[in-house]
């Protein structure tokens, strides 16, 4: 059951002299939800397109089970694919929809109709079958697109953002679907977003790129708390990661962090000058008493989330930036001075000259 | 309505008097001074509207033979010429809608026939097609084809105007399609193509649905327009040879100015204005109904 | 200041008083036309008086002319008048008399073609034209081709008589089937034969020139003659047999060029066109064309007039220019340049004689043209006769039919015109 269902070796593609995907690979196996997250132009997208057939492949190949389709056409492929426009035929109303490809492949009306029938059920949009596109809302218009997919068959499912059009209470409701639904017919199901929330509720893996190249791959709780590279450290926050610089100093096998003002042992950083460090908001505390270590700040900036506040602070020594969250109860005010705890273990550092973690 | 919306509405009001009275006075008053015309004995050597002779003038057209003769050839130039029109300018629309590199130089290059003026279009084409001296009789004979007498055999004639109009209006078509065909989103054809559907199958589900609204109005417009050629008859063939050329708008013409009768033109004038509004109605209420 | 005002001032109203007159016309794009273009300075000096000229091709003349007619003050002061419009201007009443002018002034008219006067000159008993240039046709043969001596002796040795410039129509039929050569892409004949216009005037010569007539004093029909059968079959034939392909839709352009590059012996066309042949811009057989009188009984008579229109914004200004354009210096002037002169002593002038060596022949041309039907709906008559020729050449219809509905029509339009 660990059989490599699609497989990506090498995938490069330029568009003239742009290098738009600079030699990816990755082993999806079946019955993955995998999803590529990464910001806008870092080609999550070009990269589905490929696996779909919708671009050309500039060198290297695509293996769908066991079989090379670096250079079929998409029909051939056999994967559907899930638009973010959803691209629905706009002068066939939803039945049509749903049976277009369908009818192109000859597939009897009986056959048909009991797809549809399953379908429509499955997606609950039975009453919208003599409904055109333009009569539909955004979400009805996704289910029919997912709809359309589902009815192929396929052997992996493509999603190029699906849930990026939808308000939010909706996209909410549309995650818990996807993720029950990909349970339910157990199919590979390739996702492409730049919303981290959703890579991380819905993925078995996470695939995460950058300027076309994959920085890191991997479970999400895994790339949450172990990232490759303050880049990874920094898209994957929910809202925000503090990543500061520091100048360290090596006295007596002990680190000197200057920023924090700590000592903390660490054999990784004894030749270094300075260092990134990554913490996250949520592991910095109003309450030092238990915490390893303490820091003094400035509060700048309180959000009121609703259910918590997002508090923005400046370091007194230092002038750096530190987040934390704390809960609405504490009657914190603008331009206090406070005390902050924090656990030496929740520290990240980060290589100045790559970027990359010092593990 | 409050004192805004009025206020807007007499504004708008305004705003579009100028171009109404514009119109009505260019263009309806004309037409209905043809209407009036038609019902009276009314020559250019006698203008005066003393002799109301009701519909006399529309039932000696409808029995004028050359009348009905011009009507028919009229009406099978127009038919011939829309559709080749359409077909190539089509073609070339989606061809040229492919064409990512240079594309302006190609639309500028096929724009070229439209921009010259209709009178200098037949006089260009009588001169390439002169049996003798003309250019096109010597480059088919290149390939071992007999000189061909473009111009004075009545079946080539009508062939050529037909040929000459297409070379002339086509670039018109290429215009409108290709616009449609520009302003369709690139998503559903991804769509087909995962699902499976081929060129021509893209075409028919995909292009042709989203093009009906423009492919009707393109039609349409050409439509009016060709009834309505005249300046290359009047340069190319003067009707002829025989009357096989005789299109409608040179025969009214002809009627008014040199058989100096008005009235009677006048009739020929309205008789084929309701034509024209027989054979758009239709369009027009499913251009109005797709609208929706 | 203020005198300098009013000196500023006072001179704007005397220029603007002086030249307060433009003359204006709408003028057909022949090189008569130009003549008189390249001589209006002098009229501007002697008189004052601006004159513009609308030149356009003659389709455009009297679709722009008419709006103005109709008008109680029209845009135009003077204009030419072809022989087709007489019947219709006369009897719109858009020509002004000219007969008191002429008295006043004492203008000589005795100086006119007797058949150009009757054409464009007068109608009825009054004048309301004078002659402006004429465009009566002629032959316009090879006479190099007619000089050459192994022709002379091919030609005698087929046919028993002399090749030399034709005087008898069927001798002229010889020498059209003698010189062609289809192989060789040389024909006896070109012939317009594009539709009303040209093919209506050029066969009028093939009628006159078989001895037939349109019609006789009482306006009755003579177009079922057997001249007239005669002579629509012959023009068949050349087309047919003796022409280049595509004759039926040439105009009178399209079939000069093919005589002017060479490629026909023959051309029946308007006399000015010599002019043109010996033109080395436009042909390539300079000085190789002769121009004489139609074979047979005569040819077709042709010619503009100038009139004043009765909606003449300043018909005194126009009677000056006419006086001027048709004095005899003027007269003679334009005839040196190559205009097609209307006036018997432009002929008879010893200067003009040694210049042009066909002004003799042309002389005798003008004396025995023969006028075509001038009434109310010459022009439509045209457009008639067009139409069932057309048809008639190209196989349509027999010619017996065609000259039955020319008659017909003919009758009918003259009826119509109360002239019988």
């Amino acid at each position: 059951m660990n059989s490599k269902h699609i497989q990506l070796n090498s995938v490069t593609k330029k568009f003239q002299n742009n290098t738009v995907v600079n030699n990816v690979s990755f082993d999806i196996t079946d019955n993955e939800f995998f999803i590529l997250l990464g910001p806008s132009g870092c080609g999550k997208s070009t990269t589905l397109r490929m696996i779909a057939g919708l671009e050309e492949i500039t060198s290297g190949s695509i293996i769908a089970d066991q079989k090379d389709i670096s250079y079929e056409d998409p029909k051939d492929r056999n994967v559907a694919f899930v638009f973010q426009n959803y691209a629905l035929y706009p002068h066939m109303n939803v039945r049509e929809n749903l049976s277009y490809s369908l009818k192109l492949r000859k597939i009897t009306q009986i056959k048909i109709d009991e797809k549809i029938n399953w379908v429509t059920n499955l997606l609950k949009i039975k009453e919208l079958l003599d409904r055109k596109p333009s009569q539909l809302s955004g979400g009805q218009r996704q289910r029919v697109a997912l709809g359309r997919s589902l009815v192929r068959d396929p052997i992996a499912f493509l999603l190029d953002e699906p849930l990026s059009n939808l308000d939010a209470q909706l996209r909410v409701e549309m995650r818990q679907e996807l993720i029950s639904l990909q349970k339910k017919l157990s199919k590979t199901f390739i996702y492409v977003t730049h919303d981290q929330v959703e890579a991380m509720t819905m993925a078995t893996r996470i695939c995460i790129m950058n300027q076309g190249e994959i920085l890191q791959i991997g479970p999400p709780q895994e790339v949450y708390d172990q990232p490759n590279s303050i880049f990874v450290a920094k898209f994957l926050a929910n809202p925000i990661n503090n990543i500061l610089k520091s100048n360290i100093v090596n006295k007596n096998n002990e680190i000197f962090i200057e920023t924090l003002g700590i000592n903390i042992v660490n054999k990784k950083l004894i030749n270094l000058s300075q260092v990134f460090f990554s913490i996250r908001p949520e592991n910095i505390y109003l309450e030092s008493y238990d915490r390893d270590k303490t820091i003094k700040v400035e509060i700048i900036q309180i959000e009121n989330h609703g259910h918590e506040l997002l508090m923005t602070s400046k370091l007194i020594n230092n002038s750096q930036l530190l987040y934390f969250r704390i809960s609405k109860e504490n009657k914190i005010t603008l331009g206090s001075k406070v005390t902050l705890g924090f656990n030496v273990e929740d520290l990240l550092f980060f290589d100045i000259t790559n970027n990359r973690r010092i593990k | 309505m409050n004192n805004i919306q009025l206020n807007d509405r007499r504004f708008g009001f305004f705003f579009v008097a100028p171009a109404v009275v514009i119109l009505s006075i260019v263009i309806l008053a004309p037409i209905v001074i043809a209407i009036i015309t038609s019902f009276y004995d009314y020559t250019l050597i006698n203008r005066s509207l003393d002799n109301f002779i009701g519909l006399n003038n529309y039932f000696e057209s409808i029995a004028n033979k050359k009348f009905l003769h011009s009507t028919l050839v009229t009406i099978t130039f127009v038919f011939f010429v829309v559709l080749f029109e359409f077909l190539i300018g089509f073609l070339i629309a989606i061809l040229l809608n492919q064409v990512e590199r240079f594309r302006n130089v190609y639309y500028f290059i096929l724009l070229i026939p439209l921009l010259i003026n209709p009178v200098v279009v037949g006089l260009i084409w009588r001169m390439f097609l002169h049996p003798q001296l003309g250019i096109l009789n010597y480059l088919i004979g290149f390939i071992g084809i007999e000189p061909v007498n473009w111009l004075g055999d009545p079946q080539n004639a009508f062939i050529t105007i037909i040929f000459v109009d297409i070379w002339h209006q086509v670039s018109f078509m290429i215009i409108l399609l290709l616009a449609g065909l520009a302003s369709i989103p690139e998503e559903p054809y991804e769509a087909a193509r995962v699902d499976g559907a081929n060129a021509f199958q893209q075409f028919r589900d995909i292009t042709l649905p989203y093009m009906r609204p423009v492919i009707i109005i393109t039609l349409l417009i050409r439509l009016i327009f060709a009834l309505k050629t005249y300046d290359l008859i009047y340069i190319m063939t003067k009707g002829g040879p025989g009357d096989a050329t005789d299109l409608i708008s040179y025969y009214i013409y002809r009627s008014a100015f040199i058989g100096l009768d008005l009235g009677q033109a006048a009739s020929m004038s309205v008789i084929l204005l309701f034509i024209v509004c027989i054979i758009i109605y239709p369009l027009f209420k499913y251009m109005s109904r797709a609208d929706e | 200041m203020k005198t300098f005002i009013s000196i500023l001032l006072s001179l704007t109203f005397f220029s603007v008083n002086a030249n307060s007159v433009t003359l204006r016309a709408v003028m057909e794009n022949v090189p008569d036309t130009k003549f008189i273009q390249e001589l209006l300075p002098d009229f501007t000096e002697k008189t004052g008086i601006e004159v513009e000229f609308e030149v356009m091709g003659y389709g455009e003349m009297h679709p722009k002319l008419v709006p103005s007619l109709t008008a109680s003050k029209g845009s135009y002061d003077f204009m030419p008048v072809d022989f087709y419009w007489v019947g219709e201007f006369d009897k719109a009443g858009w020509m002004m008399s000219l007969d008191d002018m002429i008295a006043k002034d004492s203008f000589d008219t005795s100086v006119y073609f007797d058949s150009l006067m009757d054409l464009t000159g007068r109608v009825g008993d009054t004048t309301y034209m004078l002659p402006f240039y004429n465009y009566a046709m002629g032959l316009t043969v090879r006479k190099d081709l007619i000089n050459d001596s192994t022709n002379q002796s091919n030609f005698k040795a087929k046919y028993g008589i002399d090749l030399k410039i034709p005087t008898e129509w069927n001798e002229y039929l010889n020498q059209v089937e003698f010189f062609t050569d289809k192989d060789n892409g040389f024909y006896g004949v070109v012939n317009q034969g594009g539709k009303a216009d040209p093919i209506a005037m050029e066969w009028s010569n093939y009628l006159f020139a078989r001895g037939g007539s349109f019609h006789d004093q009482n306006w009755n029909g003579q177009l079922n003659s057997k001249e007239a059968l005669e002579a629509l079959n012959d023009y068949i034939s050349m087309i047919s047999n003796y022409g280049p392909l595509g004759a039926e839709s040439f105009s009178f352009d399209e079939a000069f060029n093919v005589a002017a590059q060479g490629n026909a012996y023959s051309y029946l066309t308007y006399n000015w066109f010599l002019g043109s042949y010996n033109d080395p811009d436009q042909s390539s057989v300079v000085g190789k064309m002769a121009l004489i009188p139609v074979p047979g009984e005569g040819g077709l008579n042709g010619a503009w007039g100038w009139s004043i229109p009765t909606s003449s914004p300043n018909p005194e200004a126009a009677w000056e220019f006419l006086k001027w354009v048709e004095s005899p210096e003027i007269a003679k002037r334009r005839a040196e340049m190559g205009g097609a002169a209307t006036r018997k002593d432009v002929f008879d002038d010893p200067d003009l004689n040694a210049k042009f060596d066909h002004y003799p022949g042309l002389k005798k041309l003008l004396a025995t043209s023969k006028n075509f039907p001038v009434f109310t709906y010459t022009p439509q008559f045209v457009e008639v006769m067009g139409t069932e020729l057309s048809k008639a050449v190209i196989g349509e219809q027999d010619a017996s039919t065609a000259l039955a509905n020319m008659n017909e029509q003919l009758e009918e339009l003259a009826a119509k015109d109360g002239k019988r």
